[in-house]
C-alpha cells in the first residue's frame, strides 16, 4: 500500500514538473538570425540596420520575383520617355511600357520593392529611437544622424512613388507585426509630398554635413544629399523660391564642383569610377552586389535588353559637320555607341573598353552637381531670373563642349523657352540616368499642363508606329501620365481605388 | 534469506501424454512469484532433466512449442514426471475465436466491432502482390475516401495523399503516419526546403519496405483523430509492421521482377513539319520572312553545311531521353522465437531503373524487431529499422529533377531539328551533344540540349536513416498496464548536384557553368509516448477501457550546403574543387520544434449494445508564440449495436450485425514552420564595406491553430455470416482557422508574404460506401468482390478580409481566372469561352446581342477588339475566337465565366477476386474518379503557336487562309490572344482504370516440400494497363497545385508507368 502511495506521489509530482517547465520547453529561439528581443541594442545594430536599408536598393526580392529599386529607378524614368530604343534581350513588359500598353499586372509597375525600402527606413524610424536607452556610448546627434538617413532615404522613396504613380498609400510605420497590418487606401498625392517635405526637413537638422571618406560621403546620405532632393521636390511643386534656397545651400556648401570636360578624363571620372567631386548621392555598388545593368546595357550579352534611339545625336546633340572631332563629349560613346547604338554609361570604362559581369559596379547616380545647378536653372527661370537660367546652361554647357548647333538662345524672360532649352539640356546631361521622364512630366504638367506636347512630342519618338496613335490620345489623359496600382496590391485591399485610366 | 544459498536439485522426465515418448527440449524453469525466471534448462534426448532450484516456494514451468504449457508449485516435491499435452487443436480454435483488435495507434486497443469510429484496415497481403515502392502507392484506390494521386512516375518520386478532401490549405494535406504506435515524422521542418525540397522528401519517408507490413489502418473520423491532435487534421494512417511469434524460425524470400513503359507521349511535329511551320508564324507577325541571319537554324541552305547539317535532322527528343525501366526487389526475412524471445529480421534491397535516362533508385532496407518478455508481468521490444537510399535524378532547377526546366518537359518542347551530336563544319557527325550557347529558342535553362543533361549532368541524393524505437510494457495488475516508448529518428540525406558545361552550352563567363553543388540536410528526432491503460473488471454487463497518455516530440534539423561555379574541368564535380566562387556560396539553416501533449481516452460498453468513447488531448506546441501555445481537441463518439438488441434476435439467422455510429471530434493542425513569432533579422551583403542587416519576416503573434470540427455518422453490418459487410459513412467537417502558408500581403507592406496565416472556414461534407462481398462460394471456387465510393463536397464558409479574392490575369495568354465565392467549392476554374477560329475578315466584325453589326459613329463597321482601351489590338482572320458574353464588342474580363471545377464528383475502387481449389487466385482491381475538371497545360503549351516551342502535330490543322474553318488558330510569334485561359483547354478527367491484375498460384504442399519449403507461391501483376478515360492529355490522374487557388493542372510530368512484374516468395 505504502509503495503504491510512493508512485502516485511520484506520478502526480512528475506531472506537475513537467506542467511548469512545459513553456520553458516550448520556447524555442532560432539559432540563426537575430531576434528583436535581441536587436536595436547598440549602436552598431542601429548601423547595420540603416545598411540594409542603402543594401536593399540594391538588390531584389529573396524570392527574386521582383526587380530590385535600383533597376526599377532606370525603367521608371526612362522606359515612357524618348531617349531608349529597344535591344535584342527586351522583355515583353519593357516593350509594352515603351508602346504605352501599361497594364496593372505588369511587373515594372508593381512598387513593392519600393515599399521595402520605405519599411526597412520605418524600422529604423520606430525602434532606432529607443537604442539611445540601451546603448550609453550612442549620442543623441549619432542617433539623429541615423534616422536622418532613414528619413531622407524614404522621402526619396516616396518621391519616386509620388512621380510614377501620383497618389499611392502612405505607410509611415513598420510592417513588424501581424497586428500592425493595414489596409491603406491611398494618400492625394499634395499630402505625401507634405510628408516627404517634412520628413526632408527633419532630416537636414539631424544628417552630417560629411563622412569622413569620400565613398561614404558619396554613397551614404549627408545634409547636402538632404537639400538636392528637396531642391528636386520643390521643384516638382513649383516651390521656385525654395527650390532656389535648397539648390544654393548645396552651391554654397564649396564641397561639389563639375568635373573638368576633358574628353579623355571626364567620363571615367564621372561615371567608370564614380565618387569624383561631382557626385552628391551615388549608391555604391561592388564585386560582392554588382549593379544589375550588364544584363540590360552591355552589347557583350547577345541579350541586352536596352539601347539608345538612334536619332539622339541628331534630335539632342547634334554634330559638327566640317570637324567630325568637334563633339558633345557627352553623346558618343557615353550616351550612345555609334556601332551598335548600345549605351555606354554603365557597361564602359571609356570608347574602346568595355566592363565584364564581374566588375560591373558602376554607380546609380541619384544626385550630382550638374543637376542641382540645373535644378537652379530651371527655378530661375520661373522666377524671372531668367539670366542666371542662361548662365548656369551655359556653365554646363561649356564644360561638356556642347555645339552651338545645339545651342538655343530663348529671352531671359521667355518662360516657355527657358523650360525648353532646360528640357534640352537636361535631357543631354542626364542621358539614360533615369531621369528623363520625370523631367518631361514635371515640365508637362507645370501651370495646368500648359506644355503637355513634350509628351507628345517625345511619343512620337519613342512608340513603335502601330501604337502611336493610340499613345498619344492616351496621353491627353493626364491619369494616364501615372502607372496604374499594381494588380496584387488592387487585389489585396479592398480599400485602394484604381487609377482611373485603368479601371 | 538461507534459501538463496541452499540450492535444490529437483530432476524429472518430460514425455508426451498421448504417445508417452520423450519430450526433446522443453524448457523447465523456475520462476518467482513475478513470473521472472530464475534459472531454466532443457530436457535432454531421452526427456530427463535436472534443475538447482534457489526457493522452493517458486513455480516450475515446462513449455515448448506445440505443448500445452504447465505450472507446478515445487513445494517439497523433488521428482516431476510430467506428461505434455499436444496444443495442436487449441491452436486452430483460437483462430477461429480471435476477433480482429483495431488501434487508433496510441495504444487502446479495441474489438473491431466494438468501434465507434470509421476506421479501415487493410491487410498486407492484399498489397504484396504489387510492385509498390512505398505503401502510399500500394494502398492507392484501396481506402474508402483515400485519395492518393502520384506527383510522377519517376523513381523515387511522392504521391499525395487526401484523406476525406482538401481540409487545410497547408502545403502539406497529407496525413499523420504512425508506426507500430508512435508518429513517423513526414512533415519536414522549413528549413530543409533548400536542400532537398518538397515530395520526393515524402516518399523517402515511408520508406518501410511493403513486405514488412503487417496492416493499414485508416483513421478518418475527427473523433477518432483527435487523440493525435494536431499533424491529424488530414487523418491517420497507421501501420503496423511484422513481429516475430512463437516458433520455429520460418524464412521468407519475396522476389518482384518488373518492366515498366513509358506511355506514349502525345503526337508532336517532326523536324519537318517544324522547320515550315515556324518560318510561317513569324511571318504572320512581321509580314516578312524570317530573318535567317538571326535564327540561323531555319537557313536551310545546304551550303552552309554546319548549320544545315546540325538543323535539319528528325529527332523524337522525348523517345531519345525514355527508355524501359526495371525494378528488382529482394526481400528475405526471418521470424521466430520461443516463449521469452521473439524475433521478426529483413533484409530487402530495391533497385530501380527510371524511364527516363538518368533516373533511378537503390534502396536496402533493413528491420529487427525484437521481443523479450522479462516476466509475465515485463515485456520488452526494441525495433531498429535502417534504409539507405541512393535516388538519382535529372539535374533541373529543383533538387529532385522535377520544375518547368525538367529534361522531359524540355525534350517536349525542343525544336526536332536539331541534331543530338554534332556536325562539323564538314558534315562529319562528331559524337559530342550539340550544345549551343544560344539558339532559335533562347538558352539555358529556358532550352538544353535534353539528351546531353540526361547524360552529362548529375543529380543524386544519398539518404541514411534509422529508426531505433523502444517499448516496455509493464503490467502493474491484470486490469492495469504502463507501457513506454522511445524512438529516435535520424535521417540524414545528401545530394550532389554538377551541372557541366556541355550540357548548358553556356560561356565559361556565367556561374551556370560547371557549377557543382552539395546539400546535406539532417533531421534528428526523438518522439516519447508513456500509457497508463486502465481495464477494470465491471463484470459481464459492464466494460471499461482507459488510456491515459502523455506524449512528446523534439524535431531538430540541420542543412548546409555549398556550390561552386566555373571548375576547371567537368570532370571536377566536386565544390571543394576551386572555382571562380561568388559570395553566397555556402548556407547552412538550422531549425528546431518541440510538442508535448497529454491525452485521456476511455471507451464504455454496456450490453454489447450501448458503446461510448470519449478522447481529450491537451497539445503545446513550439511553433506558436505564447498566445496560442495550447490547443484542447476534445472528442466523443458511440456506438448502438441494434443488431444485439433482443427484438432484433428473430433477424439473426442472416444478421450478424448492425450498428449505427456517430462522433464528434476535433483535431487540429500546425504550420511547419517555426520561430513564426519572432521578428528576425537577417544580415544582408555589404554596403560601403559595412555589414547590413534587414529585418526578414512580420512576426507572427494570433496565429493560432487549425482545427477541424468533425461530426460523423455511420452504419455497419454485417450479414450472412460474415458473406457480407457494408459500412455506409457520413461526415461533416469543419476546419477553422483555416493556416495559409505564404499569404501575399498588399506590397506597400514592404514584405510580399506573412509567412503563415489563419484565413478562414473550410467545410468538407461527403459519404463513403464500402462493401465486402463474397458472392459465391462452393468447395472449389470462391468469388469475392469489394467496392468502395466517395464523395466529397467542400465549401468556403468565410475568408478573411486580408485574403485577395480573385487571382489571375486575364488579360494575359494562359491564365484563368481564380474567384474565391463564399458557399463555393474551390478549385473553380473561370475564363473565357472559345467558339473556334475566325475564319475571315468577316467573322471579326462585332456583333450585338440580335447579332447585328456594331457601327462606329460614321456608319463603318467595328470589329472585335481585346481588353480595349488598355490594349489596342484587333482580332484577325485566324485569330482564336472568344464568346463576346456581353455583345460589346470587347473581349475583356467581363466575358469571363464559370468553366468547371477541379473537385470530382465520386472516387473510388472495385474488383472481384477469384479463387479456385485455393491454389489459383485471380484478383483485379480498378479505381475510378467520376467528375473533375483537369486544365490540360500539355494542350495549351503544344498548341499555343507563340513561341519556338516544338508544337503538337495538332497544330498542322491550324487556320492558315480566308476561310479555313478549323479549331486551332493561326500561329502568331509571341503576340495575339489565341491561347487566353479558355475551356479549349478544360477536360472532364473522368476515368476508370484497370489499376492492376493479378494471377497468382499457390504450389501445393507437396512441391514445396520437394524444395523443403512450407509454402511457395508466384504470381504475375500488371500495372495500368488500361485506362478508359475521355481525357485528351496524358493522363487524367492529375493532383491539385496547393494553396486556395490550388486546380487541377496537368504539365506533362511523367505518368503512372505500365509495369509487368513476376513475384515469387517463398517461406522455409
Amino acid at each position: 500500500m505504502f509503495k503504491k502511495s510512493i508512485y502516485q506521489i511520484s506520478l502526480l509530482a512528475l506531472l506537475m514538473v513537467s506542467a511548469s517547465s512545459c513553456n520553458k520547453y516550448l520556447e524555442l529561439k532560432p539559432q540563426n538570425g537575430i531576434i528583436k528581443e535581441n536587436f536595436w541594442q547598440t549602436k552598431e545594430q542601429l548601423q547595420s540596420a540603416v545598411i540594409g536599408c542603402y543594401y536593399s536598393l540594391e538588390v531584389n526580392n529573396t524570392s527574386g520575383s521582383s526587380k530590385s529599386p535600383a533597376e526599377l529607378f532606370y525603367l521608371w524614368g526612362e522606359l515612357r520617355a524618348d531617349f531608349i530604343a529597344a535591344g535584342p534581350g527586351i522583355a515583353s513588359g519593357e516593350q509594352d511600357i515603351m508602346n504605352t500598353n501599361i497594364l496593372p499586372s505588369n511587373a515594372i509597375v508593381n512598387w513593392q520593392p519600393i515599399y521595402r525600402t520605405i519599411n526597412y527606413c520605418n524600422f529604423v524610424i520606430d525602434f532606432g529611437p529607443d537604442v539611445i536607452n540601451k546603448d550609453k556610448t550612442l549620442t543623441q546627434a549619432q542617433l539623429n544622424a541615423y534616422l536622418g538617413e532613414a528619413l531622407a532615404l524614404r522621402a526619396l522613396m516616396y518621391f519616386y512613388l509620388v512621380r510614377s504613380y501620383g497618389d499611392v498609400p502612405l505607410k509611415l510605420h513598420s510592417t513588424s507585426t501581424d497586428e500592425g497590418l493595414q489596409q491603406l487606401a491611398k494618400s492625394t498625392q499634395a499630402d505625401v509630398l507634405k510628408q516627404i517635405v517634412a520628413d526632408l526637413k527633419t532630416a537636414e537638422g539631424y544628417c552630417v554635413p560629411s563622412y569622413p571618406t569620400v565613398a561614404a560621403d558619396k554613397g551614404r546620405i549627408n545634409k547636402f544629399t538632404v537639400d538636392a532632393i528637396l531642391a528636386d521636390v520643390d521643384l516638382w511643386m513649383d516651390n521656385y523660391a525654395d527650390a532656389i534656397t535648397a539648390c544654393d545651400k548645396v552651391i554654397n556648401s564649396g564641397k561639389y564642383a563639375l568635373v573638368p570636360g576633358d574628353i579623355n578624363s571626364w567620363f571615367t571620372t564621372l561615371y567608370a569610377n564614380g565618387n569624383s567631386n561631382e557626385g552628391i548621392f551615388e549608391l555604391q555598388f561592388d564585386g560582392g552586389t554588382p549593379n544589375p545593368y550588364f544584363n540590360m546595357f552591355s552589347p557583350t550579352v547577345s541579350k541586352y535588353r536596352f539601347k539608345s534611339d538612334p536619332n539622339i545625336i541628331d534630335n539632342f546633340y547634334t554634330s559638327d559637320l566640317i570637324n567630325v572631332n568637334n563633339v558633345d563629349i557627352r553623346g558618343f560613346d557615353v550616351a550612345i555607341h555609334a556601332a551598335d547604338q548600345s549605351i555606354y554609361k554603365y557597361v564602359a570604362y571609356g570608347p574602346n573598353s568595355l566592363r565584364t559581369a564581374d566588375v560591373s559596379y558602376a554607380h546609380w547616380i541619384f544626385y550630382r552637381y550638374a543637376d542641382v545647378l540645373l535644378m537652379k536653372a530651371e527655378a530661375c527661370a520661373y522666377s524671372n531670373r531668367g539670366t542666371e537660367t542662361l548662365d548656369i546652361i551655359n556653365q554646363i554647357r561649356t564644360r561638356a563642349h556642347a555645339l552651338p548647333t545645339s545651342a538655343s538662345s530663348p529671352d531671359a524672360n521667355d518662360q516657355n523657352g527657358l523650360a525648353d532649352y532646360i528640357l534640352a539640356e537636361r535631357a543631354r546631361e542626364f542621358a539614360d540616368e533615369g531621369k528623363r521622364w520625370y523631367d518631361l512630366l514635371r515640365i508637362a504638367k507645370r501651370n495646368n499642363f500648359a506644355k503637355q506636347q513634350v509628351l507628345i512630342t517625345a511619343a512620337a519618338e519613342s512608340v513603335q508606329p502601330l501604337y502611336q496613335q493610340s499613345a498619344f490620345s492616351k496621353l491627353q489623359d493626364h491619369n494616364f501620365l501615372y502607372f496604374p496600382v499594381p494588380l496584387n496590391d488592387i487585389q489585396l485591399d479592398p480599400n485602394l481605388v484604381q487609377n482611373p485610366f485603368y479601371k | 534469506m538461507a534459501q538463496t544459498t541452499d540450492k535444490i536439485l529437483i530432476k524429472g522426465r518430460v514425455i508426451d501424454a498421448k504417445d508417452k515418448l520423450p519430450v526433446i527440449g522443453a524448457t523447465i524453469s523456475e520462476q518467482d512469484a513475478d513470473k521472472r525466471t530464475v534459472s531454466a534448462i532443457a530436457t535432454d534426448l531421452d526427456g530427463n532433466f535436472a534443475l538447482k532450484i534457489s526457493n522452493p516456494a517458486h513455480s516450475l514451468v515446462i513449455s515448448i512449442i506445440s505443448y500445452k504449457t504447465q505450472t507446478l508449485p515445487i513445494g517439497t516435491r523433488r521428482q516431476f514426471n510430467i506428461s505434455l499435452a499436444s496444443t495442436t487443436n487449441d491452436l486452430t480454435e483460437v483462430v477461429i475465436k480471435a476477433r480482429t483488435q483495431s488501434g487508433n495507434g496510441t495504444g487502446m486497443n479495441i474489438d473491431k466491432r466494438d468501434l465507434t469510429v470509421s476506421n479501415f484496415t487493410l491487410n498486407a497481403a492484399d498489397v504484396e502482390t504489387l510492385q509498390a515502392t512505398t505503401i502510399d502507392q500500394a494502398v492507392q484506390g484501396r481506402l474508402p475516401g483515400v485519395d492518393i494521386v502520384s506527383n510522377s512516375g519517376d523513381p523515387g518520386a511522392g504521391m499525395s495523399i487526401k484523406i476525406r478532401g482538401t481540409s487545410s490549405l497547408n502545403a502539406s494535406s497529407n496525413p499523420l503516419i504512425v508506426v507500430d504506435g508512435v508518429p513517423f515524422n513526414t512533415s519536414v521542418p522549413s528549413g530543409f526546403n533548400f536542400a532537398t525540397a518538397n515530395n520526393t522528401e515524402y516518399a523517402d519517408l515511408l520508406a518501410i519496405a511493403p513486405s514488412d507490413i503487417k496492416d493499414i489502418s485508416v483513421l478518418k473520423d475527427a473523433a477518432a483523430t483527435a487523440v493525435w491532435g494536431s499533424k491529424a487534421a488530414n487523418g491517420v494512417l497507421i501501420i503496423n509492421t511484422k513481429r516475430g511469434a512463437v516458433g520455429p524460425p520460418t524464412i521468407s524470400y519475396t522476389f518482384k521482377g518488373s518492366a515498366t513503359q513509358q506511355p506514349g507521349f502525345i503526337p508532336m511535329l517532326t523536324g519537318d513539319q517544324y522547320t515550315t511551320f515556324i518560318p510561317e508564324m513569324v511571318m504572320n507577325v512581321t509580314g516578312a520572312p524570317i530573318n535567317t541571319f538571326s535564327f540561323k537554324e531555319f537557313e536551310n541552305d545546304p551550303y552552309d553545311v554546319y548549320y544545315y547539317k546540325n538543323y535539319s535532322q528528325n529527332t523524337d527528343w522525348i523517345k531519345a531521353i525514355s527508355r524501359t525501366g526495371n525494378n528488382f526487389d529482394n526481400n528475405i526475412s526471418v521470424s521466430g522465437g520461443g516463449e521469452k524471445a521473439r524475433y521478426f529480421a529483413s533484409v530487402g534491397y530495391d533497385s530501380q531503373l527510371g524511364t527516363t535516362i538518368g533516373t533511378g533508385l537503390n534502396r536496402l532496407n533493413t528491420r529487427l524487431n525484437l521481443d523479450y518478455v522479462v516476466s509475465e508481468k515485463i515485456r520488452f521490444s526494441a525495433s531498429v529499422a535502417y534504409t539507405h537510399s541512393n535516388t538519382l535524378f535529372d539535374y533541373s532547377s529543383k533538387n529532385d529533377g522535377s520544375g518547368s526546366d525538367n529534361v522531359r518537359s524540355i525534350a517536349a518542347i525542343k525544336m526536332p531539328n536539331a541534331s543530338i551530336y554534332e556536325y562539323n563544319e564538314f558534315g562529319l557527325l562528331t559524337n559530342a551533344y550539340l550544345s549551343p550557347a544560344q539558339g532559335a529558342q533562347g538558352q539555358y535553362p529556358a532550352v538544353f540540349n535534353p539528351v546531353a543533361m540526361a547524360n552529362a549532368a548529375q543529380n543524386s541524393k544519398l539518404g541514411d536513416r534509422i529508426t531505433p524505437h523502444f517499448n516496455i510494457n509493464y503490467t502493474i495488475s491484470p486490469s492495469f498496464v504502463a507501457t513506454t516508448d522511445i524512438q529516435f529518428d535520424i535521417n540524414n540525406s545528401k545530394q550532389t548536384r554538377f551541372l557541366p558545361q556541355i550540357a548548358t552550352g553556356r560561356p565559361f563567363t556565367e556561374t551556370t557553368v560547371n557549377n557543382g553543388a552539395i546539400a546535406d540536410a539532417d533531421t534528428y528526432s526523438v518522439t516519447t509516448k508513456t500509457n497508463l491503460i486502465f481495464n477494470p473488471n465491471l463484470g459481464e454487463k459492464h466494460s471499461l477501457q482507459t488510456l491515459l497518455s502523455l506524449q512528446s516530440e523534439d524535431d531538430k534539423s540541420l542543412t548546409v550546403g555549398q556550390s561552386v561555379t566555373n571548375t576547371a574541368s567537368s570532370s571536377l564535380t566536386d565544390p571543394s574543387a576551386p572555382g571562380r566562387t561568388l559570395s553566397g556560396n555556402l548556407t547552412s539553416d538550422i531549425g528546431q520544434s518541440r510538442d508535448v501533449a497529454a491525452v485521456f481516452t476511455a471507451q464504455y460498453k454496456y450490453l454489447d449494445r450501448y458503446i461510448i468513447a470519449v478522447a481529450a488531448r491537451e497539445e503545446g506546441s513550439s511553433v506558436f508564440g505564447s498566445n496560442y501555445r495550447y490547443g484542447l481537441f476534445p472528442s466523443i463518439s458511440g456506438r448502438y449495436r441494434l443488431s444485439a438488441e433482443p427484438f432484433m434476435h428473430k433477424l439473426s439467422g442472416w444478421l450478424d450485425d448492425l450498428s449505427l455510429r456517430g462522433s464528434y471530434g476535433v483535431s487540429g493542425s500546425t504550420p511547419d514552420d517555426q520561430y513564426l513569432y519572432y521578428s528576425i533579422y537577417n544580415a544582408t551583403g555589404t554596403y560601403l564595406g559595412i555589414n547590413g542587416l534587414q529585418p526578414s519576416n512580420i512576426q507572427l503573434n494570433n496565429l493560432r491553430w487549425e482545427r477541424v470540427h468533425g461530426l460523423g455518422a455511420g452504419i455497419s453490418t454485417v450479414m450472412f455470416k460474415g458473406r457480407l459487410s457494408l459500412d455506409l459513412d457520413y461526415y461533416h467537417n469543419r476546419t477553422v482557422d483555416l493556416l495559409n502558408k505564404n499569404l501575399d500581403i498588399a506590397g506597400y507592406n514592404g514584405f510580399v508574404t506573412l509567412l503563415n496565416n489563419n484565413v478562414g472556414t473550410l467545410q468538407n461534407t461527403g459519404f463513403e460506401l464500402n462493401i465486402f462481398s463474397t458472392p459465391y462460394k462452393s468447395k472449389d471456387l470462391n468469388i469475392d468482390f469489394n467496392f468502395n465510393i466517395a464523395n466529397n463536397i467542400n465549401k468556403l464558409l468565410s475568408i478573411s478580409p486580408y485574403y485577395k479574392t480573385t487571382d489571375g490575369d486575364v488579360t494575359q495568354n494562359g491564365k484563368y481566372l481564380h474567384v474565391l465565392q463564399l458557399g463555393n467549392p474551390l478549385g473553380s476554374i473561370y475564363g473565357y469561352k472559345f467558339k473556334g477560329v475566325y475564319k475571315d475578315a468577316n467573322a471579326t466584325i462585332a456583333r450585338d446581342a440580335g447579332g447585328k453589326q456594331i457601327l462606329a459613329p460614321d456608319g463603318t463597321p467595328l470589329y472585335m477588339r481585346f481588353n480595349y482601351p488598355q490594349n489596342s489590338y484587333v482580332f484577325q482572320p485566324g485569330d482564336a475566337m472568344y464568346e463576346d458574353i456581353n455583345h460589346d464588342g470587347n473581349i475583356n474580363a467581363q466575358d469571363v465565366v464559370y468553366l468547371g471545377n477541379g473537385n470530382p464528383k465520386f472516387t473510388g475502387g472495385f474488383g472481384p477476386t477469384f479463387t479456385y481449389k485455393g491454389k489459383f487466385v485471380l484478383s483485379m482491381f480498378l479505381n475510378y474518379r467520376i467528375g473533375g475538371d483537369a486544365i490540360n497545360m500539355t494542350k495549351m503549351n503544344t498548341t499555343n503557336e507563340s513561341t519556338f516551342n516544338n508544337q503538337s502535330t495538332a497544330v498542322l490543322r491550324r487556320w492558315r487562309n480566308s476561310g479555313d474553318i478549323t479549331d486551332i488558330p493561326r500561329a502568331l510569334y509571341k503576340t495575339g490572344y489565341n491561347w487566353l485561359g479558355s475551356d479549349r483547354y478544360v477536360e472532364d478527367a473522368t476515368y476508370l482504370r484497370l489499376r492492376s491484375v493479378t494471377a497468382r498460384y499457390n504450389f501445393p504442399k507437396q512441391m514445396a516440400a520437394k524444395l523443403h519449403a512450407k509454402s511457395m507461391n508466384a504470381y504475375i501483376t500488371v500495372e495500368n494497363l488500361l485506362t478508359f478515360t475521355h481525357y485528351t492529355g496524358q493522363d487524367p490522374e492529375v493532383g491539385q497545385t496547393s494553396g486556395i487557388f490550388g486546380q487541377v493542372e496537368d504539365n506533362s510530368v511523367t505518368p503512372p508507368l505500365k509495369q509487368y512484374t513476376l513475384g515469387l516468395s517463398i517461406t522455409f
